[in-house]
């Protein structure tokens, strides 16, 4: 490897980073994925909302990893605030230390948002053991800071109240968790999932057996559900979309460095093969 | 059989919660309420040994100036620092504004900088193991790079065609090879819980 070559690729990420950052920077150009592509998903869901009575009360697992969460975000935001709009009461837990630091953010930001004054938000906290957490909490559920009546009902039924189930998945507890340990036990209220992309394949069973009445497990899936949603964008659904240029920039690059290692493995080679040299 | 309490354990706990799934009854319900209490006393427990020893184990580092003593300040810092945010007196506990601002303003940012940092490593580790001339990691890569290609976010009748193309190969070839790797964990795991239930261990091969 030549002095120049080595130069350039050790400077490579540097420029990697400074190249999304101008993409990030510049306005998006026109054709970029204009609408967003749809698999039914946002109608599930919506539907799924619809279907609730005045004042549903809405239990949130909310166990998403830092690693994947800002994929989720926005989804997450658009359908809390939705969720507020429509008047739920949301009793809201966390069953891992990850999970627990996203949700203390995204609480302190529904705050300074000004959620609805009259929005009910009861935060269970981080319960510990998670099977054993959730067992525990489909039985009865200790929320001293709930509303009395919430809060007598949590006591004597657990999340057997709820009228509605969200789960915000992660890599460590998502859906299936909930559905294998939670749900058998309240009854099999509807329930609605956000999981990253990567555990799509483990839950996809699920919506198609109906245990999950609807998933949003990609970007896509979420933009469409954002765009019929359509929250308040200034209120607590604010949020920045993801930028498609730098995503199409990342993507360019990420094609380039993978086609040109692996041009420079397969054509030497392909140039041996008809050589008749052995590889 | 080596250590009977172990699965007599297991197969007692197991017992008593799927009886108390099954019927209803309420001294039984007691009983599996208590266990799960435990249960998850015990999980607790575990996470705040883990601390305890990942403190420890850091300060003897630093004590004694091994491995990596910086590292190590900084994991002592950054526990002190939390533990005095939502301890001190007057503290309103994990919701303290002092903690919220720790964790929206450092530890979440830092965390989606680091997972950031994944994306430039990733390649360059791409690109050593193809280096590597390994076939596997050839084969990885270059499966990568069409499902790249899938990915790409275009408009139009190209973007739809990508799209759908990328769909397919998520809910058909990618969940098949997911769902039987899923498959053969659970089977493992069903064999593992069977061996411990009977208290084979590794011995008894």
């Amino acid at each position: 490897m030549s002095d120049r070559l080595g130069l350039a690729l050790r400077a490579a990420p540097i420029g990697l980073v400074l190249a999304l950052g101008v993409a990030w920077l510049l306005p998006e150009p026109a054709g970029l994925s204009p609408e967003p592509r749809d698999g039914g998903t946002a109608g599930r869901v919506t539907a799924t909302l619809d279907e609730l009575d005045e004042s549903p009360v809405v239990v949130v697992g909310f166990d998403p990893d830092v690693g994947t969460y800002p994929e989720m975000r926005p989804v997450v935001r658009t359908l809390l605030a939705e969720l507020l709009e429509r008047g739920a009461r949301i009793v809201i837990v966390s069953l891992t230390p990850e999970g627990r630091a996203l949700l203390l953010a995204e609480l302190g930001r529904l705050e300074a948002a000004a959620a609805p004054g009259d929005a009910t938000i009861v935060d269970l906290g981080f319960v510990p053991g998670v099977e054993a957490a959730l067992v525990s909490l489909s039985r009865s559920v200790a929320a001293p800071n709930a509303p009395a009546d919430l809060a007598t009902r949590l006591a004597a039924s657990g999340l057997g109240i709820a009228d509605l189930i969200v789960v915000v998945g992660g890599n460590d507890v998502g859906p299936r968790t909930w559905v294998e340990q939670a749900l058998p036990r309240v009854g099999s209220p509807p329930t609605i999932a956000v999981a990253p992309t990567t555990l799509l394949p483990e839950l996809l069973p699920y919506v198609e057996s109906g245990q999950l009445d609807a998933l949003i497990g990609t970007p896509i899936d979420g933009a469409a559900y954002r765009a019929a949603a359509d929250p308040d964008p200034a209120g607590v659904a604010a949020d920045r979309p993801v930028d498609r240029l730098a995503l199409l920039v990342g993507v360019i690059m990420a094609i380039g460095v993978l086609g040109q290692a692996f041009a420079g493995r397969v054509v030497p080679a392909l140039r041996g093969s008809r050589r008749g040299e052995r590889p | 059989m080596r250590r009977p309490s172990v699965p007599a354990l297991v197969v007692l706990v197991g017992g008593l919660l799927l009886a108390d799934f099954l019927i209803v009854n309420e001294s039984l319900g007691q009983l599996a309420s208590i266990v799960v209490d435990l249960a998850i006393l015990v999980a607790a427990g575990a996470a705040l040994a883990a601390v305890a020893s990942l403190g420890l184990r850091r300060s003897m580092d630093l004590w004694r100036r091994r491995g990596d003593p910086l590292g190590a300040g900084f994991v002592l810092v950054g526990i002190a620092i939390i533990l005095v945010a939502g301890l001190r007196p007057g503290s309103e506990g994990a919701a303290d504004p002092a903690v919220r601002w720790i964790l929206v303003a450092l530890l979440i940012p830092i965390g989606a900088t680091l997972f950031g940092l994944l994306f430039v490593f990733t390649l360059l580790a791409a690109r050593r193991s193809v280096a590597s001339r390994d076939r596997a990691a050839t084969l990885l890569v270059a499966v990568a790079f069409l499902t790249l290609l899938l990915l790409l976010p275009l408009g139009g009748d190209a973007g739809a065609w990508l799209g759908g193309a990328a769909r397919w190969a998520l809910e058909v070839p990618i969940a098949a090879v997911f769902r039987g790797l899923l498959v053969g964990i659970a089977i493992l795991a069903a064999v593992f819980a069977a061996r411990t239930m009977l208290g084979i261990g590794p011995r008894d091969e």
